[in-house]
């Protein structure tokens, strides 16, 4: 605990939050791996994908033995090394308006002035980003910038890209019968990842092995079991891992998953939880208040902020946002792999939608409510990404209707994800000190 | 009653009216957000489509304690009129997948102003086999959920009518827009979009009538506008109001053609009437109709791709004689504003001078646009 305040008090330049669990103290050395293991690639001229995170993709990726790059991962390191700035005005320059999503202006930046110089720029965090072969974006319904930021990186890249149509039932205002839906939606979902599967046979001059297909579904399937029962385990009081360990551990599932490398990492942070709850380790010596982090990106040059948390007794159990896949059964008779993908993906996005049609009617606030009870939380923290619509707009009327099913305190901060000239420490420490009188309150009143 | 630009000017000025009046004859109206929401299925089932539109002149008073100033202007303006009661009288809504900010929207919407009924049109972004098909089946869900909304069943030669008049008014919009190909002009961009938001607020059959009227009204008129060195083409994001417009040729310009939500966009194009009304309408409104929020696979370089994403761009400008082009796109709309470097690039690559604008709704210091704008047309000369 000294080292999380020691940490705190090395000034600005600390960006990253102290970690609880040796698990996730690897992560970074993971990032690293996965960066070596795109510039050795290129060294020896295999193909490279830019790759989105969740878009249900990554199975034919590693079936394929496509090394990938995450470019959103790559714009949060950036940012996390506070060197994303030059990045970020590169793209201004080119054109790109500041509030679009600073992940993509940061990757839009980078691949221009990679171009331009010919080379990667000096030194660029983890070595930079590799050249792509191809480029995958997703047409879903959760975020535009992940077709449109590739199809303007076109212009640096001229990289064949390829764009997977998956979409989801709306999910928010629930009103329609899954049931009438369901079967068509499955079939889209399934016919597009065929449909990416041809692409890149044709762009690789690789054909697709089937059976290890299988594989590498049924390793993904097994790999979210063990992730989700890790996280259960964080339910204990005190709690054994924070969200800003988390943040951390979300990259083999993100980032690498379908690999035994993954399954492996979740494996131990199992093993590490469960030491921790046996023998009542927590994050903090004296855990007074258990918050939840909502849908929301965290300020990635900002982390430490969870370490501000903590130094006044709160610690976050458990978050929504890369949160694993949560468990559910897909029907015996689907064993085709492409249609396992479809349903995990049509499952990802309905998971709580009829629980909502019966309840609130909006299915983050039930999964909210979900986790307060179960994880014992005291308080809920969001934060505003000023950049990203996606998924930071709609959290004022998450917390709406949240407050008509609980009086839980909830706490809404402002930030970015990549751009720290959106963000003001100061104010951010301020409400974080009000907040927690609020909560400590709340608190009392529960326990009397 | 009064006839072509001058009962324009009056639904322009009070453009619920005809739509409560048919309300309160026993119709049902059907208020719709963005190009992509199918008319011809709504009007198929005898529903009234509206088109539901913002204030430019009305600041935000209610939407901020629902919807972060971070979406999309034009939406939170849309929503805090309904928030306002300004919707009240729409029988139920209908929103496509058209971009996230409508999709948000469609949920807050949706929790918070109670029409009867509610429906989401899912569009997918690529133009893949799949997707006509997964478009044709979730069409097939939307009329399923307007029969159970209006309590009749809609038959093919019902789509294939309705089909018929949209065809015959996106015709009619096409008529109108050849006005504008000589110089100087016939008719005004500011007419122009006066005409596109009267005819988006009127049941087809009616504003069928009233375009014909406005044509013939244009066709004998022996001044239209007055010749200026500009001849302008407006490309970017949905704009409802003729302030900007207005500015802009009162700047020294002619505004032709355009590029635009409230323009010639959902037009410029027919839906094929066939023994599957549904397939035709899920392939042209997917194919043909061009917006950044729909992905054209590249068939090639840069340049190639370019040209397959704005060529039509292009042929606008040398159809309508146009020496210089308004960007104008709106704040926080993630998908034009991805685009802009490219049309720009494109654009000036052909030799057209472009000036990128951008809006905001409410319309921010029209004066500060002004001088922008003049300093651009000065340059075109």
């Amino acid at each position: 605990m000294e080292n999380i305040f020691k940490a705190m008090m090395e000034g600005p330049k600390k960006t990253t939050a102290e970690k609880s669990t040796e698990t996730a103290k690897r992560v970074r050395r993971m990032v690293k791996g996965l960066a070596q293991k795109a510039h050795e690639a290129r060294a020896r001229g295999e193909p490279i994908a830019y790759l989105f995170i969740a878009s249900f993709y990554d199975d034919i990726l590693r079936a394929m033995d496509l090394v990938t790059v995450g470019t959103e991962n790559y714009a949060g390191l950036c940012a996390a090394k506070m060197d994303a700035e030059r990045f970020l005005s590169r793209a201004e320059g080119e054109g790109y308006p500041r509030y679009l999503c600073t992940y993509a202006t940061c990757g839009l930046g980078f691949d221009a002035l990679r171009r331009e110089l010919g080379e990667m720029p000096p030194g660029a965090p983890d070595g930079g980003m590799e050249f792509p072969t191809v480029m995958l974006g997703t047409g879903m319904m959760i975020c535009d910038p992940r077709y449109k930021w590739y199809q303007a990186a076109q212009r640096y890249t001229n990289a064949p890209m390829h764009v997977l149509g998956l979409l989801n039932p709306p999910v928010y205002y629930t009103h329609i019968n899954l049931e009438e839906v369901r079967d068509y939606y499955i079939k889209y979902a399934r016919e597009e990842l065929k449909g990416l599967v041809d692409f890149l046979e044709q762009q690789l001059g690789r054909k697709m092995d089937w059976d290890r297909l299988s594989e590498v579904v049924d390793l993904t399937e097994r790999t979210a079991k063990v992730w989700y029962e890790a996280y259960q385990l964080r339910k204990a009081v005190p709690t054994p891992m924070s969200t800003e360990d988390a943040v951390n551990t979300m990259v083999p599932g993100y980032f690498n998953m379908g690999t035994q490398e993954a399954y492996d990492f979740y494996r131990e942070l199992y093993d590490e939880i469960k030491h921790r709850v046996d023998n009542g380790i927590g994050v903090i010596p004296d855990e007074k208040y258990r918050l939840l982090w909502g849908l929301s990106l965290p300020p990635w040059y900002g982390l430490v902020l969870f370490n501000y948390f903590e130094s006044l007794g709160a610690v976050f159990p458990i978050e929504v946002v890369y949160h694993p896949p949560l468990p559910f059964e897909i029907p015996a008779n689907v064993t085709d792999p492409l249609e396992r993908m479809a349903w995990r993906f049509y499952d990802g996005f309905t998971h709580w939608y009829e629980k909502a049609q019966k309840h609130t009617g909006n299915p983050w606030v039930e999964w909210f409510l979900a986790l307060i009870e179960e994880y014992k939380i005291d308080g809920v923290v969001l934060h505003q990404a000023m950049t990203c619509r996606t998924i930071h707009t709609g959290q004022l009327h998450q917390i709406k209707v949240l407050k008509e099913y609980s009086d839980i305190p909830v706490l809404l901060l402002e930030g970015d994800i990549v751009d720290v000239r959106n963000y003001n420490e100061a104010a951010t420490h301020d409400k974080i000190d009000a907040f927690i009188e609020v909560v400590d309150a709340y608190k009392k009143g529960k326990q009397s | 009653m009064v006839q072509g630009l001058a009962r324009v000017e009056q639904i322009y000025q009070d453009r619920s009216q005809r739509a409560k009046e048919l309300k309160a004859g026993g119709k049902s109206i059907i208020g719709y957000l963005c190009s992509f929401t199918p008319v011809e299925i709504i009007a198929a089932a005898d529903l009234i489509p509206y088109r539901i539109m913002g204030n430019v002149k009305q600041p935000i008073a209610h939407a901020d304690a629902y919807l972060e100033t971070i979406a999309c202007p034009f939406t939170r303006s849309c929503f805090d009129i309904a928030l306002g009661g300004g919707y009240d009288f729409l029988d139920g809504f209908v929103m496509p997948h058209a971009c996230d900010n409508i999709v948000k929207l469609y949920d807050l919407w949706g929790y918070n102003i109670k029409h009867v009924y509610a429906h989401f049109v899912n569009v997918p972004h690529t133009l893949s086999s799949a997707s006509f098909e997964f478009f044709r089946a979730e069409l097939e869900t939307f009329k399923t959920s307007l029969e159970r909304f209006s309590g009749r069943q809609i038959t093919t030669e019902e789509l294939n009518r309705s089909i018929q008049l949209y065809n015959e008014q996106r015709a009619l919009v096409l008529g109108l827009y050849q006005l504008r190909k000589q110089d100087p002009p016939l008719l005004s961009g500011t007419e122009m979009t006066k005409i596109i938001v009267a005819v988006m607020s009127t049941p087809a059959t009616e504003a069928n009538e009233l375009l014909r009227g406005v044509i013939k009204e244009v066709e004998g008129r022996e001044d239209g506008c007055q010749k200026k060195p500009a001849r302008l083409m407006i490309c970017g994001t949905g704009n409802d109001d003729i302030t900007f417009m207005e500015m802009v040729e009162e700047s020294g310009a002619n505004v032709v053609i355009d590029d635009l939500c409230f323009g010639s966009r959902p037009y410029w194009w027919e839906v094929e009437e066939s023994d599957d009304p549904l397939a035709s309408i899920a392939r042209s409104y997917l194919e043909k109709l061009n917006c950044p929020r729909t992905y054209r696979q590249s068939p090639g370089s840069h340049q190639e791709d370019l040209e397959n994403r704005f060529g039509y761009l292009y042929e606008f400008a040398k159809d309508f004689k146009v020496n210089g082009v308004i960007l104008y796109i709106l704040r926080y709309c993630d998908t034009h504003a991805f685009d802009a470097p490219d049309v720009k690039e494109y654009l000036q690559g052909k030799g057209l001078p472009v000036l990128e604008i951008e809006g905001d709704y409410p319309t921010p210091s029209i004066a500060r646009l002004k001088t922008r704008v003049q300093a651009f047309l000065e340059m075109i000369g």
